[in-house]
């Protein structure tokens, strides 16, 4: 009877929690052209800073805020990412590209420390903390990959003390390998553990099959005008499916030839026969479900999340034709290209979007591509483009540009650049250069304002921030030169001939007016930096090389050089033996002639 | 130890010793050459293996064919039919195709002018973006819409196109693909990859719009051929003689011959018994493209950035079909796309003489450098007897004249060397040699055989004028002449020494026929072999070898000359400075030795 009564409790009392709306999940579905679906998993709890104070997590994982108690973190991103957003044909990046980092992983967070050497000694805990915990290489997150950004990062938090104190540290591993072991991790800090909810959907397969995928984790104070400070933790997962390769099945995911009959042609070319086929374009108006998609059912919805939040929505117009799984409700919002699903705690969900209908007389790619963009939500233009690489070849020094596009016809951008580059990279700073395309001088009035750390061998990195202006419907190429140093023996890495990975740029655009927080954020592609590399196995051959000619040619040529040769009946006598001897026959023939003396005397 | 370098002390007293340069050079080219013909023998060449681990060639299976057929042969309807047009509109009309599977494409300009005559067109290319991949790395699949024989590349450019269509579907590409299409062979591709590396001039060659990573192998596919084949054609000479990593070839080698079952054929061996004639032949072949240095494909211009590149170029009547093609390419690519590090363990530097068979530097180079090596030591045996007292012929005893005792060392007394005239005359030698260089590569087309024949005229009679303006102004000494082979001997084997380790064919070939140089010095009293010598000299002179190499393989000398132009300042090739200013002034100077005739009483009072 008690412990009827203890359960009946317990569950009274996590209806109460679940309405206090600490926590909710979201998954919001955007079909994009070229038959791509960005998935962006959103789940948001928030906990009093008192409670947390407290050690009293609730939703906020127990790992990770003893870590940041530990460390002294008042504010912590974390980026996970793989692949890249393509930009031309996907438009802007989710979230204004808040969540999201370079290739490989990132770290930035916000330290309350003393002193600068406070501050590393935490970072270094940090560091080294969540590198256990995420199962990342974040432990070589060291000096030499460590910086301290002026203009780029701002917190997002609401820090209304302690401002003095906070030391921002920024670290990148451009090579990491971002994979399943990573999202194991993340996903035990979800409250509901991915096994149930939209968490469900987070199959490692699929997400690290994606296009682009980034795990994102942040957490910040923030401060409400009317309540109490609340620290929020926020992790999000994007990642963009290729939908044709996504919903091959998971036994079979070699793309083989379709037999022909199912190869979709394009009938009208006069050539069409059975054994000849122009295909038909590029996988238009793919059809899919969320199962095939995602390679599993989503099983419910956590019993914890914030019933007003809708966990799953759905971004496409209005006109097209969506089937869900029953007991799911649909609403659809006002703006006419979302909608979002009610889904019964306990019933699977099951989304089906079918191919478009076709409207009469329609053959022909053209027509079709047409269609295609018209049954997915128009990607919305980002402010900028950035594309960045190597110019220049050889191994002793090279070039970076950064090609900057302005694609709004009638309003200029202004952003910050930074890059950090590893030490190795010795940038000429007087070969920064920014022309606007088609004018072959330098135009000084592009960057306005540069933050430049010199790199020191061996222990920092260089940092270089650029505020920089774009004007209206300009391209504009950043360049400036390099040199290449040679590392030591012992420093390369065991795939010393594969490069060295650059970490990506970071551009944040500001927002006009408000000067604290960002509009854009945006990131270059990593960079792959060939250096002067020797050939291993050389030592081993020249230690035996020069062995071998000292041991042959260097006595003789020492004997040669130490000594006079002279006849040997011109010089004189020489030897310890030969003195001796010598000394030894006059002896003997003093002995002898006075042997002789006394004989003839005799 | 030291009785042997007494030994030596005393030996280097000895005046035979001044004899003997001669003869050790001549042992010295025979070594070299023999060395060179004992490669293809069992035991000194060895058998390929695959020493990048990662390559893993053959070892997966390929998927291409079935219905990539159908769209192979739409795609073959589709290039049919654009035959004979420009190139925008085939550049138009691949744009739009390859547009339409979802890839991204470029175009690039390029003018190239060369001997007067202009070489232009537009290069087209998509990048196939690795699925999970991030731009730091990518491999090149090249199509020439012509092939060096000016044969269109029919199946070519279909099979880049369906291969295109059918690597989008995978998602294992750990590196971005770039499909690159382009109007030419030679020119096309070169500006593609110079502009990629930014090494362009962009008064030429238009920027890039479109880039990806650095780039990790390329393959070039040649298949004009109709029909199907029989086996695969690799080639794989790079500009200036450079060689494309031996991993590749072997890998090439290992997935069409072994796992698809095709001959490789190797140098235009299209019949290869694997006996010695078979591979010395392979071999010459190999080293007389390498020593010419000109491109011979489309992946000539990959290799000189350190991007190992070949050309595959089905031929033969076979059962073999376009999809097998297809699958070679597949297969090597899946091998590239294993890759970790950029391809250096292997060998750079090789001659393959089968395409299981190779030598590598360590044990084909003695031979160049012994065959550069004899200039030298002529060289300095030749200023070490300068510097002694001329002795008349018939008498090999020095005339005691001076009455002193017979210490052996006051025998040789050191005597002045006059240095000027000799440097002078060497110097003159080198720097008349920019002339032809200039001509050859300057003049339009239409003056370059003139050009060549006023030049080839000129060339025997150049020593005459020179030699005779040389004895009736300076009357130069015996001593002089042979300073001025000693210099001359000296900057040739200078000269080719290094190269041999460049290229190694280019130093071998000339170095060869530079050879009776070693050997050439006047002739006052025997007007019958300065004559033989000058007609010696004369047949192996660079301007007749030209003719005579251009008559065997029955070219116009006029086309060789606008190739060599061509290659000059599109390619970077720089056989012709080897020629014209490494080998030419040392025919110069050897002929003007030939036929100089030393003035004996001037040298001798120089010794009174």
């Amino acid at each position: 009877m008690r412990q009827l009564f203890s359960l009946l409790l317990l569950s009274l009392l996590s209806f109460v929690c679940s309405a206090s709306s600490d926590y909710h999940e979201q998954l919001v579905l955007r079909p994009l052209p070229l038959s791509a679906l960005l998935a962006s998993f959103d789940f948001r709890s928030n906990i009093t800073l008192s409670a947390f104070e407290t050690h009293n997590f609730r939703f906020f994982p127990r790992s990770l805020g003893q870590i940041l108690q530990y460390a002294n973190t008042r504010e912590l991103h974390l980026r996970f990412s793989l692949g890249r957003w393509d930009a031309e044909s996907w438009g802007a990046r989710p979230w204004d590209g808040a969540r999201e980092g370079g290739t490989g992983v990132e770290l930035w967070a916000w330290l309350e420390a003393e002193t600068d050497d406070e501050a590393d000694h935490k970072w270094l805990t940090l560091t080294n903390a969540l590198s256990g915990l995420f199962c990342a290489s974040l432990n070589f997150i060291d000096g030499t990959r460590t910086t301290r950004p002026v203009m780029s990062f701002q917190p997002e938090g609401d820090h209304p003390n302690s401002t003095e104190n906070m030391h921002l540290l920024y670290g990148v591993l451009p090579h990491e390998v971002v994979c399943t072991e990573n999202l194991t991790p993340f996903l035990k800090l979800l409250p509901c553990k991915g096994k149930v909810g939209i968490a469900t959907l987070l199959d490692g397969h699929k997400l690290f099959d994606a296009s682009w995928q980034s795990m994102a984790i942040d957490v910040r104070p923030i401060c409400p005008d009317d309540g109490e400070c609340v620290l929020q933790i926020e992790l999000t997962i994007d990642m963009v499916l290729d939908i044709e390769r996504s919903k091959r099945p998971r036994d079979n995911p070699i793309p083989r030839p379709l037999p022909s009959h199912e190869l979709m042609c394009d009938t009208s070319k006069p050539y069409h026969a059975d054994d000849t086929c122009f295909p038909a374009d590029y996988s238009a108006n793919q059809d899919w479900t969320l199962s095939q998609v995602f390679g599993r059912n989503m099983k419910g919805i956590c019993p914890l999340t914030d019933p007003a939040v809708p966990p799953v929505c759905l971004q496409v117009p209005h006109s097209r034709r969506v089937f869900v799984s029953s007991g799911v409700v649909e609403k659809k919002n006002a703006d006419g290209t979302s909608r979002c699903f009610e889904i019964s705690p306990k019933a699977d969900f099951e989304m089906i979007f079918p191919r478009p209908e076709k409207t009469d007389g329609e053959e022909g790619n053209a027509a079709q591509a047409e269609i295609a963009l018209a049954d997915v939500v128009k990607p919305e233009t980002p402010l900028l483009y950035a594309e960045r690489s190597f110019t220049g070849h050889g191994q002793e020094r090279g070039g970076v540009q950064t090609i900057l596009r302005n694609p709004s016809p009638d309003t200029e951008v202004e952003f910050i650049y930074m890059e950090s580059l590893p030490w190795f990279m010795r940038i000429y700073t007087h070969t920064i250069e920014a022309h606007v395309g088609g004018e072959s001088k330098s135009n000084g009035s592009l960057i306005e304002e540069i933050y430049y750390r010199p790199a020191l061998d061996r222990a920092r990195g260089t940092q270089l921030e650029m505020r920089m202006r774009i004007p209206p419907a300009a391209t504009v190429f950043l360049t400036y030169d390099f040199e290449k140093s040679i590392l030591r023996y012992t420093e390369y890495p065991p795939d010393a001939n594969r490069g060295f990975d650059v970490a990506a740029a970071v551009i944040t655009i500001l927002n006009r007016g408000e000067e604290r927080k960002a509009a854009y954020t945006l990131r270059t592609t990593s960079l792959l930096c060939s250096l002067p590399t020797p050939d291993f196995s050389m030592p081993y051959n020249v230690i035996i090389f020069t062995s071998t000619a000292i041991a042959l040619a260097f006595g003789g040529m020492f004997n040669i050089l130490v000594r006079r040769f002279v006849a040997a009946d011109e010089g004189p006598e020489a030897g310890l033996g030969k003195k001796l001897s010598a000394k030894l026959s006059k002896v003997l023939e003093r002995f002898r002639k006075k042997k002789t003396a006394v004989e003839e005397q005799k | 130890m030291p009785r042997l370098l007494a030994g030596a002390l005393r030996l280097r007293r000895d005046p035979r010793i001044l004899k003997l340069p001669p003869y050790l050079s001549l042992l010295c080219i025979f070594v070299g050459v023999v060395w060179l013909l004992l490669l293809p023998l069992n035991d000194y060449s060895r058998r390929t293996y695959i020493s990048e681990n990662a390559l893993l060639p053959g070892q997966v299976h390929t998927y291409f064919g079935g219905s990539d057929q159908n769209v192979f042969r739409a795609y073959k309807h589709e290039v049919n039919a654009l035959v004979g047009k420009s190139n925008i509109e085939i550049n138009d009309k691949l744009e739009s195709i390859v547009k339409g599977l979802g890839l991204k494409v470029a175009c690039q300009n390029f003018t190239y002018t060369s001997a007067g005559r202009v070489y232009s067109g537009e290069n087209v290319y998509a990048i196939l973006q690795a699925p999970r991949g991030d731009a730091t790395e990518a491999i090149v699949l090249v199509a020439a819409w012509e092939n060096v024989q000016q044969e269109v590349n029919r199946n070519g450019v279909a099979l880049i196109l369906t291969l295109a269509r059918y690597f989008k579907r995978w998602s294992l590409w750990s590196k971005d693909i770039v499909f690159l299409v382009t109007p030419d062979s030679i020119a096309g591709p070169q500006a593609w990859v110079d502009a990629y590396h930014d090494a362009h001039d962009s008064a030429r060659v238009d920027s890039l719009p479109l880039k990806s990573g650095a780039l990790q192998g390329a393959i070039a596919i040649d298949y004009a051929q109709e029909g199907r084949f029989e086996s695969v054609h690799i080639v794989y000479d790079g500009v200036n003689g450079q060689l494309p990593n031996l991993d590749l070839i072997n890998s090439v080698v290992s997935i069409a011959g072994g796992q698809m079952g095709m001959g490789v054929a190797l140098q235009e061996m299209w019949q290869h018994n694997d006996q010695y004639p078979d591979r010395l032949r392979t071999m010459l072949r190999g080293m007389l493209k390498q020593g010419l240095g000109l491109a011979s494909g489309p992946h000539s211009s990959f290799i000189p950035y350190h991007v190992d590149a070949v050309t595959l170029q089905p031929f033969g009547d076979g059962w073999q079909d376009e999809m097998a093609m297809g699958r070679v390419v597949e297969g090597t690519f899946r091998s590239l796309n294993n890759l970790l590090e950029h391809l250096h363990q292997s060998f750079f530097f090789y001659l393959l003489m089968q395409r299981e068979r190779f030598v590598s530097i360590g044990t084909y180079l003695p031979s160049a450098m012994l065959v550069a090596v004899n200039f030298t030591i002529m060289a300095i045996a030749l200023w070490v007897k300068s510097g002694q007292p001329e002795s008349s012929n018939n008498t090999p005893t020095p005339p005691a004249s001076e009455g002193e005792t017979a210490a052996p060392a006051a025998s040789n007394p050191a005597v002045e060397r006059d240095i000027f005239l000799p440097l002078g005359v060497v110097t003159l030698c080198q720097s008349v040699a920019v002339i032809p260089l200039y001509l050859f590569n300057h003049a339009s087309e239409s003056l370059l055989t003139p050009f060549f024949v006023i030049f080839a005229l000129l060339n025997p009679l150049l020593p005459l004028i020179l030699s005779n303006f040389l004895t009736t102004t300076y009357r130069p000494t015996t001593q002089q002449y042979q300073l001025i082979k000693s210099f001359s001997l000296l900057l040739l084997g200078m000269f080719l020494a290094s190269l041999a380790t460049l290229n190694f064919s280019l130093a071998l070939l000339v170095g060869v026929l530079a050879s009776p140089l070693t050997f050439m010095r006047p002739w006052p009293n025997s007007d019958a072999m300065r004559i033989a010598c000058t007609v010696l000299l004369n047949t192996v002179s660079p301007t007749s070898v030209l003719v005579a190499s251009a008559a065997y393989w029955q070219l116009d000398i006029g086309t060789v000359l606008r190739e060599a132009a061509f290659a000059w300042h599109v390619c970077g090739m720089y056989s012709p400075v080897v020629v014209w200013c490494v080998w030419w002034p040392a025919w110069l100077a050897g002929n003007v030795i030939v036929l100089g005739r030393p003035d004996e009483s001037k040298g001798k009072e120089k010794v009174l």
